[in-house]
């Protein structure tokens, strides 16, 4: 005879059925009434409800050569408010955009509603904007700078680590975005680095990215964000 | 994700409760199994159940899914990574009774490889399912390619120092890692940490393999080059949305795989369970599903071998019961596809020393190919592939778990005098070639500090932007690895120089591009091809013995009993 997990299974129901008779409190029905269950999830299809983009203005090409796009993820200040870090995305946005206004630069922003890819989102902002260079900020903070000619998964700089990111690092960001519009030689942002970052992390990186893939919305490429 | 933090308030806290709260394992990342988000590791209910169907040579159906339906993943797999003659009588064998051979002492790994070859993914997930942990790892002694198990190292630094690189491959090297890896915190590094990885390697031990982990077309560059001698990290995953976000597809990276192996380059690919979740397209289904996709593409694409067990994702495969089991269950699949396999075991995933140590003891005492597919040689703070599951400071355990165990993990005791010999070495070599090439200047000072470096906070600052501008510039000017030899030889470094001349002559050999190729220290090729795995219970395989034994047992701090 065979013991798999069909006729477990059946044995199981059996000794239930049995218990039940007797009158007794079978184990796993007391079980199942805990908090703990770990099925609960199941069945379940999305994250968030899907937000509506009706009406909003298509992103146009930009012309001036001082402009650097920002392009922000699909969940951006809509479903996801706070990075990985917990900083709040008005604040990273307001600190990019006052280091490139430092440099000299100006910042144009922009939803990414068709990739939720960090280095797809940086190099279609930087082929929108009017100097080339552009910036890809996720959601949950992971933030690339690129330039309109380079291939899709290289870039000018990487900020693979949300969790490690400060304003200041949001500023310095902004800024050496705008040293590269100037083609000065820039010194890239030191490099921060937590071995641990995955066993804290992943699992709610992973639960993030669904929230910004779910929002994704290809009809609508990218709209004007900054002043709607 | 479930706490109790709401208790708190209400209920009196038990000490014993407390102190396990505070334990470094609840500091990772766990979630419950939720299909429609493929947050499971072994099975989904909306995994297929297998089937196949042949009509005039052509696979008409696949897994329940009929040939107008497939996807080009599903279409790759059914032209190019099953064998239709083999397919009817393969199918026909229920999954259990495979299972059961690839445990049987009795049936050899070449009986196992005939009959895995005409079934399809979803078959393969049920075969492994029917498996326990233990039962995988009997599996992974006998299906592995190469006879002896190797291990690879990453070589790595927060400041992509290259003399730091030069230093570390040398040291790993002589460590006994048989492949080492290097990727970079700033991209535009890539240049530099290639070459000074190709000069360190071969200071340390003539032979060990390396690469440049990169943007794919820098990284195929620098192969064309001569600057590396093997790829890795042609990534392919399970579902065809998420290939598409990554702008490939399986007909893509056949190409890129062909590239690199017309240029005499070994190539392996990467895949891994999570990476489809963490992408947020998993269409439902299992990770252990969506591998056997990945493997079976990586198979029909013509690469020796994967780099998988889950990788760069584990923290989400770890997050989720049966996550490790799911592990082992995909090196294995990669194992019985005829596939190199480079296990892994290269990501940190737990806060627990005890948790990550369990987790390598699953590749570690079957022996893989590559144990881990990036051993951290340098402390994890320099990992710069986000820390790797052990690292520098774990060399000594490792040395002792391989004696304890009398198990070959790939690496030896080293001594002090060595290790600073050959790292002072490395350093100076680069600073030879820096110099001979024109690029930027390597002092005196950074070579001395690299050598007696634990880490990059041990060493000196370089100019980054001065850096940089210089490796863009020895790009734009051809230099190649026959550069490397030239500069190393009117240095007056001629062993080295030959040693790098003899890795250049490798591509035209070829040989090391059969599953599962080393080199040795006279660079001949050890392979799944010319040494096969030919484990069939005691008494047969590989066996720890003669001078490796001896090597193994000489660990450092032994009670010298005549000074006792």
């Amino acid at each position: 005879m065979e013991v798999n997990e069909q006729l477990i299974r059946a044995i199981t129901q059996a000794v239930v059925e049995q218990l039940h008779k007797n009158g007794a409190q079978p184990q796993t029905q007391a079980e199942m009434q805990q908090p703990s269950s770990t099925q609960e999830l199941a069945g379940r299809t999305r994250m968030r409800p899907k937000h509506s983009y009706e009406g909003a203005a298509r992103a146009v090409q930009g012309t001036d050569p001082k402009e650097i796009v920002i392009g922000v993820g699909a969940a951006f200040q809509t479903e996801i408010n706070k990075t990985m870090g917990g900083i709040p995305l008005d604040e990273v946005l307001r600190n990019v955009k006052a280091g490139i206004e430092e440099e000299g630069m100006t910042s144009r922003v922009v939803k990414v509603l068709d990739t939720s890819d960090v280095c797809f989102m940086a190099l279609q902002a930087a082929k929108l904007s009017g100097s080339g260079i552009g910036i890809g900020i996720q959601s949950k903070g992971t933030t690339v700078i690129h330039q309109k000619d380079l291939y899709p998964l290289s870039n000018l700089e990487l900020f693979p680590q949300a969790p490690l990111m400060d304003l200041e690092t949001y500023r310095k960001i902004g800024r050496n975005a705008a040293r590269y519009v100037r083609g000065e030689k820039v010194t890239p942002i030191e490099c921060t680095n937590d071995p641990m970052v995955r066993a804290k992390y992943q699992v709610k990186a992973a639960l993030m990215h669904i929230v910004e893939t779910e929002q994704l919305d290809p009809e609508k490429g990218m709209i004007e964000w900054e002043g709607r | 994700m479930k706490d109790f933090s709401e208790k708190v308030d209400t209920m009196k806290r038990s000490k014993r409760i407390e102190a396990l709260d505070r334990r470094a394992v609840n500091k990772d990342g766990f979630i419950d199994e939720w299909p429609e988000m493929g947050f499971v590791a072994m099975h989904s209910p909306y995994d297929p159940e297998p089937s196949i169907k042949i009509e005039d040579g052509v696979i008409t159906e696949l897994d329940g899914k009929k040939r107008d339906d497939f996807d080009f993943l599903d279409q790759f797999i059914a032209d190019y990574a099953i064998r239709t003659d083999r397919a009817e009588a393969s199918m026909a064998v229920s999954s259990l009774e495979i299972a059961r051979k690839i445990v049987d002492i009795h049936v050899s790994r070449k009986e196992i490889l005939e009959i895995v070859s005409g079934i399809t993914p979803a078959k393969m997930a049920e075969v492994i399912n029917c498996l326990n942990v233990v039962e995988m790892m009997m599996g992974m002694q006998k299906m592995r390619a190469r006879k002896v198990p190797g291990n690879q190292a990453h070589i790595t630094n927060l400041k992509d120092d290259p003399v730091q690189i030069a230093a570390d491959a040398a040291e790993g090297a002589l460590r006994g890692f048989s492949e080492e890896e290097t990727t970079m915190g700033v991209a535009r590094y890539a240049p530099f940490s290639a070459m000074a990885l190709l000069i360190g390697s071969q200071v340390g031990r003539p032979g060990v393999l390396t690469q440049c982990s990169a943007e794919e077309a820098t990284e195929l560059e620098l192969g064309i080059r001569g600057l590396t001698t093997y790829a890795e990290t042609l990534s392919v995953y399970g579902t065809e949305k998420v290939f598409i976000d990554g702008d490939d597809t399986p007909y893509s990276k056949a190409f890129l795989n062909s590239a690199y192996a017309s240029r005499g380059l070994k190539v392996r690919f990467t895949s891994g369970a999570g990476s489809e979740v963490l992408m947020g397209s998993s269409e439902m289904k299992s990770m252990l599903y969506l591998e056997c996709r990945c493997l079976y593409v990586t198979k029909g694409a013509g690469s020796q071998g994967i780099q998988n067990g889950s990788v760069s994702c584990v923290g989400v495969a770890a997050g989720v019961p049966a996550g490790i089991r799911e592990i082992i269950g995909e090196n294995l699949v990669a194992a019985l596809l005829g596939l190199e396999c480079a296990s892994s075991n290269d990501q940190s995933f737990s806060n627990s020393d005890m948790r990550r140590t369990a987790r390598t003891m699953l590749q570690f005492m079957p022996g893989t190919d590559f144990i881990f597919s990036g051993y951290a040689a340098e402390p994890n703070y320099d990992n710069m592939f986000a820390g790797s599951n052990f690292d520098a400071e774990d060399f000594d355990d490792y040395n002792v778990m391989q004696r304890d165990m009398q198990v070959d993990g790939g690496l030896r005791p080293v001594t002090e005098e060595d290790v600073i010999r050959v790292r002072r070495t490395a350093g100076k070599a680069v600073q030879a070639v820096f110099k001979y090439l024109g690029l930027t200047e390597v002092t005196d000072e950074q070579v001395e500090a690299v050598t007696y470096a634990h880490g990059s906070k041990d060493t000196l600052k370089r100019d980054a932007a001065a850096d940089l501008m210089s490796a863009d510039d020895m790009m734009k000017r051809g230099i190649t690895g026959v550069d490397v030899v030239k500069a190393l030889a009117e240095s007056g470094y001629t062993e080295l120089a030959e040693n790098i001349l003899n890795m250049l002559k490798q591509r035209v050999i070829g040989d090391y591009m059969h599953t599962a190729a080393i080199l040795d220290e006279h660079f001949q090729v050890m392979s799944g091809v010319n040494t096969p795995n030919d484990y069939m219970g005691p008494g047969t395989g590989y066996r720890v013995s003669g001078k490796r034994w001896e090597e193994i047992k000489a660990i450092p701090h032994r009670i010298n009993v005549n000074e006792f």
